[in-house]
Order: structure tokens, then C-alpha cells, then sequence
């Protein structure tokens, strides 16, 4: 069996299929250069309030060494593209430490970890919550104005809400996959607190998992029209020994759209886990 | 958890295989050492989240038929990729190359689709960059 695949060429072939048979529908908020083609490296887009505009369909990029380290991929008809290395593992560029796992959230991880994938939440089609569902190379949307910014997730199609109108965020909130947001800007950077997550979500698809306290912050940047970056951090002293920290990417998808998906419409895999 | 850092590797192999993209890790279900390559006609084709599904007859020489599925990419996925619903039709005589289900049963993940009529190489997106 061949296992290991030329990624670089696999990424070729993503982007020169990608909309093959896909209706666009031009974007003017988009400069375009002279062969019509929007411009991805045009100066970042201002909203009405003066703040940039981080709208549009985002998709997050993948690893640039090609592949996470030691992944090998499975040849298949499904792997068009290439995993961003947070996807399978959250700590990724964390410096080797021998106790970044709590000993109860260590324990946890090599139970996931053993499972052989049978354990994810998404392999029963439950949500894939906040942070790993913008580590997916699968696309998002983010939809701005001045008080609220609004991130919907094809993966699942999942919303969230980020409160920009300066409200605290709630006390004990009903723990949720896509936890409960609060933002504001800092200069061109808007900065993202969130709580109230659920402990059922996996962070990666290693099977790190957090707990009901995990306090997110992501600092999203649009640093021009095509590329955007959001430093994510997780605090859960609970799960982890120190923070973890990791910046994904994403490319907007210039002229496209959202496609609905819902997990459950044609399930069948469940039955033959094994 | 750096220190299982070698015993992660092991896993990765098969969890990090691209088909967990978006539902279910790959050696949840399929075994990549076990390979079919089987021809038959399309009776089924089911283009539905979370996977598309494809089921063919597949006649052996003693004349006794089996139909086996087989499970493709999300139609999202393989939307963008420019495969549409009706790229495979009922009565399409084809060649599948995938790996098949652990638990033994007539279906497989595809890997390669060949439509006999044309030679036409159908969903082989993968195939052109392996190595």
C-alpha cells in the first residue's frame, strides 16, 4: 500500500480543480488586478467604522512544511488537500516538555489517543467545537459589523457570535461547543475572549481534550485582502501545565461561497467501527 | 504531551489520514492493507453529508453477484474538487480501487474510479500525486 503522498502536487491539484463546476459569483468588495482576478495582496479592507474588515470566506491553510511531522496520509479519493498540523495535534509548536499534560488529561489523551479515531466526537457526527473547527481546511465565513461579528463554519454549519458591544461576558454560561465570545479591537487586531465551553469537544484529532474552564483568546489579523492570521491561546490550568499557543492561517476564497453540511443527513460509518 | 510523543507517531499514521477530514478517522473503519480492485455496474449513488456513497454489482466468474459500497469524500469536498452528483450514473460499468472495511463487509473507502466507457479516471485525484 502506498501510503505516503506527494502533498506539494496534491495542493496543485486542490487549487487548480477547486470551482471547477462551481458557480462564482464575482465579490466586488474584492480590487481585482488587470486580468480580473481579485487581488489577494491589495491593502486590507476598511469597514465604515474605520476598523479593518475582516468579512469573507476564509480557508485555513495548510501545514506549510506540507504535512505535520510523522503524518503519513492514507491515499484516497478524500485527501484533495492538505491538513493544517493543528488539526491533528493542538500542541504542535509547543517545545518538548514532559509535563504539558496534567496527569487526569494525560490519562484522557492515551484512552483518545488508543481509540484509534472511535472516540472523536465527530466520528458520531457531535460538533467539531472552537478551536479546532478553524483548523479544518474546510471553509468559514466572518461577517462583520461594529458590535458584532458573526464566524459561520460550513464544517457542521455552526455559527458563532463574537459581542463586540463591550458586554462582560456571562457567569456561569450554559457550556456550549462554540463557547461564548467577547470581542474588541487592539489597533488593526481584533482580540477574541471566550468561555463556557462544553468539555466534550477535542481539540485535535489526537484526542487533547480540555475542560468546562478553558479560557480561549485568538487575535485575528487581516495583514492584506487575501490573507488572514488568528493567534490562538488556550489557558485550562486544569488540562494543561502552561498555555498553549499556535497561529493558523487562511487564504480568503475570493468569489465563493458556503455549502451547508450536516453530519447526520446520510451517517453509516458509525456501524462499522472497529 | 511531548514524552508520548514516539507512541503518538505510531497512531498518526493511520488517525491523521486525510479521510478523517471532517468525520471519521480512516482506521475507524477501513484497513489500508487491505486492498480491492473490483469492476461493476452503479446501482446506487447516494450524494449525501457526510460522505458520498457509490454502490456497484459486481458479478465473479461463477456468475454470483455481490454489490459493494463504497465511500467517497463529502459532496462539498468533491464539489470543489469539480466532480458533480451526476458525474456517476446508474448503469455505469467501473473500475474501483480502495481499501476495504475492517469488519469484513462488502465495502470499501475509493481511492480511484474508473469509468469503463471512456478510460476516464474519475475522483483519481490523489493518484496523481503519490509517490
Amino acid at each position: 500500500m502506498k501510503f505516503i503522498l506527494a502533498v506539494p502536487a496534491l495542493l496543485l491539484l486542490w487549487t487548480s480543480n477547486a470551482s471547477a463546476q462551481w458557480a462564482k459569483f464575482p465579490d466586488n468588495s474584492i480590487p481585482r488586478t488587470r486580468d480580473g482576478k481579485a487581488d489577494l495582496t491589495a491593502r486590507t479592507p476598511t469597514a465604515r467604522d474605520g476598523k479593518p474588515d475582516l468579512s469573507g470566506l476564509w480557508q485555513p491553510e495548510p501545514d506549510p512544511a506540507g504535512k505535520p511531522p510523522g503524518v503519513q496520509i492514507v491515499e484516497s479519493i478524500h485527501d484533495n488537500f492538505v491538513i493544517p498540523r493543528y488539526f491533528v495535534d493542538i500542541t504542535a509548536d509547543m517545545p518538548p516538555s514532559q509535563s504539558l499534560l496534567q496527569p487526569a488529561a494525560a490519562a484522557t489523551f492515551m484512552q483518545n489517543l488508543q481509540s484509534g479515531g472511535k472516540n472523536d466526537p465527530s466520528a458520531h457526527c457531535k460538533p467539531t467545537g472552537v478551536p479546532a473547527v478553524a483548523n479544518l481546511p474546510i471553509p468559514f465565513k466572518i461577517i462583520q459589523t461594529e458590535r458584532i461579528v458573526v464566524i459561520l463554519y460550513e464544517e457542521g454549519s455552526v455559527f458563532r457570535q463574537i459581542f463586540l458591544d463591550a458586554r462582560k461576558t456571562v457567569e456561569d454560561p450554559q457550556p456550549r461547543w462554540m463557547g461564548y465570545s467577547t470581542g474588541k479591537w487592539e489597533g488593526d487586531t481584533l482580540v477574541v475572549e471566550s468561555v463556557g465551553f462544553t468539555s466534550k469537544s477535542w481539540l485535535d484529532r489526537l484526542g487533547h481534550t480540555h475542560s468546562e474552564s478553558m479560557h480561549l483568546t485568538e487575535r485575528y489579523r487581516r495583514a492584506d485582502a487575501g490573507h488572514l492570521e488568528f493567534e490562538v491561546t488556550i489557558d485550562d490550568p486544569k488540562t494543561f501545565s502552561k498555555p498553549i499557543k499556535y497561529t493558523q492561517k487562511a487564504a480568503l476564497v475570493p468569489d465563493e461561497d458556503l455549502l451547508e453540511y450536516f453530519c447526520t443527513e446520510n451517517e453509516k460509518d458509525t456501524q462499522h467501527y472497529q | 504531551m511531548k514524552l508520548v510523543t514516539g507512541v503518538a507517531l505510531s497512531f498518526l499514521a493511520v488517525l491523521a489520514a486525510a479521510p478523517a477530514i471532517g468525520h471519521h478517522a480512516f482506521s475507524a473503519e477501513f484497513d489500508a492493507d487491505k486492498p480491492v480492485k473490483l469492476s461493476g455496474t452503479v446501482t446506487r449513488v447516494e450524494w449525501e453529508n457526510p460522505h458520498a456513497w457509490f454502490y456497484i454489482d459486481v458479478k465473479d466468474p461463477s456468475g454470483r453477484v455481490d454489490n459493494w459500497g463504497f465511500e467517497m469524500g463529502s459532496p462539498n469536498i468533491l464539489i470543489r474538487a469539480g466532480w458533480g452528483r451526476n458525474t456517476l450514473k446508474l448503469g455505469d460499468t467501473v473500475t474501483v480501487e480502495g481499501s476495504r472495511a475492517k469488519n469484513g463487509a462488502n465495502i470499501a473507502n475509493a481511492k480511484i474510479v474508473i469509468l469503463a466507457s471512456t478510460g476516464q479516471k474519475l475522483f483519481a485525484g490523489s493518484s496523481q500525486g503519490q509517490n
